[in-house]
This record gives structure tokens, C-alpha cells and sequence, in this order.
């Protein structure tokens, strides 16, 4: 399957090297404990970035804090060169640029929503707008969105019907039916079968090349980062090691991160 | 024959009588708010929330009676206030939600009726605030109804992207930009209101009907989202209008009339849905 090809508008302002989040001593309390302390970092434009780390190091919470879905501590937090405020506010204009799919991503199957109306409400601004402005711009976007994941003939589809590999096909449509500059996924691939789960890596690969989008994602699959990542962040509540994933996922490093049964696990496999 | 024809000529000279048409009137908009607003609330879990909130409304009254307000317009700030304040607990303790609304809504009915012992004079009129009395609706009951209906219209219809992101998932409607904590309580505001409002005519107990049944069929009956709302609300003002028949027809109370054609427009949405995957 092949992600086919569209017209990005905001690609011509962006210069390779360019930052395009910045992050410095973020610190996030969930109830009583650090659930992440003191990470800084940055991502630079066209770059796919892992977070890695075991359950419970603050991976999601680090993203959502981000995303200003979590309140921070401390820290500051610049996404396409703009500040996260306090309370984590951002420009429409800014978010409107980043698209986020959250861990497990599973729908209520009792909401009553075709996929193309999940797709629309990608394409569709926040702000207070009559339901039926743009309505023809917005069709067109659903379809070229679907079509480009091959899920044009699941457009009537209630999402309730939908396989685990249809319904992110269409979650994948639903974050390109506008040109993004940014794509945060939480675990997107799980759940997916072998074959699934490699078009899905390959549609992220094509965006990323073609469309110059840059993605951080979570991941536990270590081969897959090893193999399609330009950079990795290792994550247990402190940023214990970033950069190449050939350099930074060390045996060091990663017992670090997970102990050293897991290295010793790993290796002799 | 002529007993089916002699019929139908009183019901529709029925229908001539100023207070038949208001109730008719009101129990269309009642309807159609409660449709409209019901088809988020039972997908967010709310359908308990309509019901205290209900229930609340009852010590509502009796507070305002005690301190010399009047009753119907004493219980919309009353309503809002108590919708906001059970919105906080809601979200700052860690118990079950269906719990925490059970607590409140047993204990403000408790208090309701306790303050309500107060007035000698009222205890008569506690089966109207239950089950209510939509043929006495008056001419101003209609104006506000009517007003809140096109406040609720306009703010669902410009934030419907919103408001259904916002139910789909929290997270992924934040980072797109969608303030959850102002429409969040803006939707709960609205519903607070409804509520208020439609309490004279519909009563504590079956106020949260008009909210949840007609969505749960319009539910069963729908595969988009849009046509899910349209449905709710077009089924909430057309079981009134039918509920009303009912009940001039055969002489019966109206706002339970009303509910019972709901219910018999649900079981029909079930039969289809049972129909349909044959």
C-alpha cells in the first residue's frame, strides 16, 4: 500500500535543520509522585523520534504535558516555535499544524460516527464556525485523505465496524486530511498484526520523506526504532539518554532504563 | 364509527383551548431541547447527572418557597449552581460517578420534602412537582422554553466539531484546541437550565426521560453522528406531540403519556435493529 503523494502548503516555509519543539526542564506531578522530572530536549524538522522507555516511566504523561492535555510543574515548552502557556494554551493556528493520536486509542463502539465523519473532524477549525461552512473544500479533503490510506470504500463505514487495522487506517486519514507539520503518536501501532502494523510504519516512513512531517512516537518495539528512527529518547521519569538510536540504545543505556534483566533478556534471544 | 368520529371531534376541540395548545406547545420544545441536549448526554455518561439534577429541583422549590421566592424562577440559578457544584465533586474525588449522583440526588430529595413539611399549605402539591402538569404551562414558560431552545441550538450548531471531538476522546480534542473545561461546562450549564425549566411541566421524576429516551432510540436508529442528533430531537418533539393525542384521547395524564410513547418509539427502534440484521 502506498501513501500517495499531496500538495503541502506550509512545507515551503520550513528549512531542514529547523526546531520545531523545544523542551526544557519539564517536570509533571501525577497525584503524589514525579511522574516525569527535568527533561529537555529538542526536534529538529523532517525527523522521526522515539520515546522509549518500560511502563510507568512517564512516556505518555511526557507527551501529554506537551500537548498541554496535563498540567506541568515546571519547565517550558515551545511547539512550532511558539510558547506552551501555563495553563497549555496554543494558537489555533499552531494546533492546527500538530496531529495527536492517544495510546489504545479506543472508540466508545456506541457512538454512532461513519469514518468519513471521524476523517472531517480532522479537517474542521476549533473556533465557532456554522457546521456546513466549507462544506465542499472538506469533502474533498475526507476523500483525498482516504483514498491516500485506502479507505475510501470504508467512508459510509459506522466506526463501530470497523477492524483494529481499518480503524487506524482511518485515524491515520483523520491526521493527514490537513497538512501537519508535527505528528505525536502514543503507541499507534498496537494492537495491529504483523502486516498492518508494517503498512502502518511504511504510511509514517512516506509522510515523513514525501510531506518532510515530523513524528514522535512511543514505542516498546526497539527493532522497529533501531530500524526506521533518526533519533531516540530514553525515558524513565528522567531523560536518561538521547541521540542515534544505534548510539543511544546501548546495553548501558537500556539497562538503565529497564534493569539489567531485560538487557540480559534481549541478548540472548 | 360514529363513536371514533365523536371522538376525534372533542380532541380537536380540545386542541382549540388556549391551555392545550401551550401544553402542546411546551411539551415540542421540551422535546426538542431534550432530544437535542440528551443525544451528547447519554454518550458522556450523563444520563444519571439529568436525573439529579431533577431531583435537585424539587429542593430547589421548596428552598425557594421558604425564603419567598418565586418557585419557577427561584430554581434556575438554583439548578445551575447545583449543577456546577456537582460537576467539581464529580471531578475532585475519586468515587464512582453513578454513586456520588446517587448520594446527592437521594439527599437533596430527603431535604426537598423535609423543607417542603414546613409549609403547611403545600403538601398537596408535592404529585405536581413529581410528575408535573404540563396543561398548566403558561404563555412566559413558552417564551423562555423557546429562548433556550435557540441558545441551545446556536451553541451546539457552532461547536458541534467540538462538541463531538469532545465526546470521541478528551485527550485528542484538547490537542487539537478544544477548551473541555469551558464546554464542558457550558453543556452543563444549558442541560442545568433545561432541566429548570421544563420541571413545571414535566416533573422531578420524569424529567430525565425526555433527555434520555428519545436519544438512546435515535441511538439504535442511526449509523452518522448528524443524523443521530437530528433524530433525537425530531423523535423528542414528535412523542410529545403524539403523548398529547394519547392523552386527550383516553383522558390520560399527559407528561406520563408523553414518556410512554417515548418508550413505545424505543421498542420499535429495538424491533428495527432486530429487523435490520436478518
Amino acid at each position: 500500500m502506498v501513501v500517495k503523494s499531496v500538495a503541502v502548503g506550509t512545507l515551503g516555509n520550513l528549512s531542514p535543520q529547523k526546531t520545531l519543539v523545544s523542551v526544557e526542564g519539564l517536570t509533571v506531578r501525577r497525584d503524589t509522585h514525579l511522574a516525569v522530572q527535568d527533561v529537555s530536549f529538542t526536534l529538529e524538522s523532517g525527523t522521526d523520534t522515539a520515546i522509549v522507555g518500560p511502563n510507568g516511566a512517564g512516556k505518555s504523561t511526557l507527551i501529554q504535558a506537551l500537548l498541554g492535555i496535563l498540567p506541568r510543574q515546571a519547565g517550558n515548552v515551545f511547539l512550532l516555535g511558539q510558547p506552551l502557556s501555563p495553563s497549555g494554551r496554543l494558537p489555533i493556528e499552531v494546533r492546527q499544524d500538530i496531529a495527536y493520536l492517544p495510546q489504545n486509542f479506543l472508540l466508545d463502539r456506541r457512538i454512532p460516527i461513519s469514518a468519513s465523519e471521524l476523517v472531517g473532524l480532522g479537517w474542521d477549525r476549533i473556533r465557532p464556525h456554522l457546521p456546513w461552512t466549507g462544506r465542499r473544500t472538506r469533502d474533498r479533503a475526507i476523500q483525498q485523505a482516504l483514498s491516500q490510506v485506502e479507505a475510501w470504500h470504508l467512508r459510509d463505514r459506522p466506526v463501530s465496524q470497523l477492524s483494529g487495522g481499518e480503524t487506524k487506517r482511518v485515524l491515520l486519514a483523520y491526521c493527514l486530511v490537513r497538512p501537519r507539520r508535527l505528528l505525536i503518536l502514543d503507541e499507534a501501532p498496537t494492537g495491529l498484526d504483523a502486516r498492518s502494523e508494517s503498512d502502518f510504519y511504511r504510511w509514517l516512513y512516506t509522510l515523513k520523506q514525501e510531506q518532510g512531517w515530523t513524528i514522535l512516537q512511543i514505542s516498546h518495539d526497539l527493532e522497529m526504532v533501531r530500524r526506521s528512527c533518526d533519533r531516540v529518547l530514553c525515558l524513565n521519569r528522567t531523560l536518561l539518554c538521547q541521540g542515534i538510536p544505534d548510539h543511544a540504545l546501548t546495553p548501558e543505556n537500556l539497562t538503565l532504563a529497564y534493569g539489567s534483566e531485560f538487557v540480559r533478556y534481549r541478548h540472548s534471544c | 364509527m360514529l363513536t371514533l368520529q365523536a371522538e376525534f371531534t372533542r380532541v380537536l376541540e380540545l386542541f382549540q383551548l388556549p391551555f392545550m395548545q401551550r401544553a402542546l406547545m411546551g411539551g415540542v420544545l421540551t422535546g426538542l431541547m431534550g432530544g437535542l441536549l440528551g443525544s451528547f448526554v447519554i454518550l458522556r455518561q450523563l444520563s444519571f447527572f439529568s436525573d439529579a439534577l431533577g431531583h435537585s429541583a424539587l429542593l430547589g422549590i421548596s428552598l425557594g418557597f421558604l425564603l419567598g421566592f418565586d418557585p419557577t424562577w427561584g430554581l434556575l440559578p438554583f439548578a445551575v449552581l447545583f449543577a456546577l457544584c456537582v460537576t467539581y465533586f464529580l471531578e475532585h474525588t475519586h468515587l464512582w460517578t453513578d454513586a456520588l449522583l446517587n448520594v446527592i440526588y437521594s439527599s437533596s430529595l430527603a431535604i426537598g420534602v423535609i423543607l417542603l413539611s414546613f409549609r403547611e399549605g403545600y403538601r398537596g402539591g408535592i404529585t405536581n412537582l413529581l410528575f408535573g402538569d404540563i396543561l398548566a404551562v403558561q404563555g412566559t414558560d413558552l417564551v423562555f422554553s423557546a429562548l433556550l431552545l435557540m441558545v441551545c441550538v446556536t451553541f451546539i450548531g457552532l461547536t458541534l466539531r467540538s462538541q463531538i471531538l469532545l465526546t470521541l476522546n478528551e485527550p485528542m480534542a484538547i490537542a487539537r484546541g478544544v477548551s473541555a473545561s469551558v464546554q464542558r461546562t457550558t453543556f452543563i450549564v444549558l442541560l442545568s437550565l433545561a432541566v429548570g425549566i421544563s420541571i413545571k411541566a414535566i416533573g422531578v421524576l420524569l424529567i430525565s426521560a425526555f433527555v434520555v429516551i428519545p436519544a438512546c432510540a435515535a441511538r439504535l436508529l442511526s449509523r452518522r453522528f448528524t443524523h443521530y442528533i437530528w433524530i433525537s430531537a425530531g423523535l423528542g418533539a414528535f412523542s410529545a406531540v403524539v403523548g398529547m393525542l394519547v392523552s386527550a384521547l383516553f383522558d390520560l395524564p399527559s407528561g406520563p403519556s408523553i414518556v410512554t410513547v417515548q418508550l413505545a418509539f424505543f421498542l420499535g427502534a429495538i424491533f428495527m435493529t432486530r429487523v435490520r440484521a436478518f
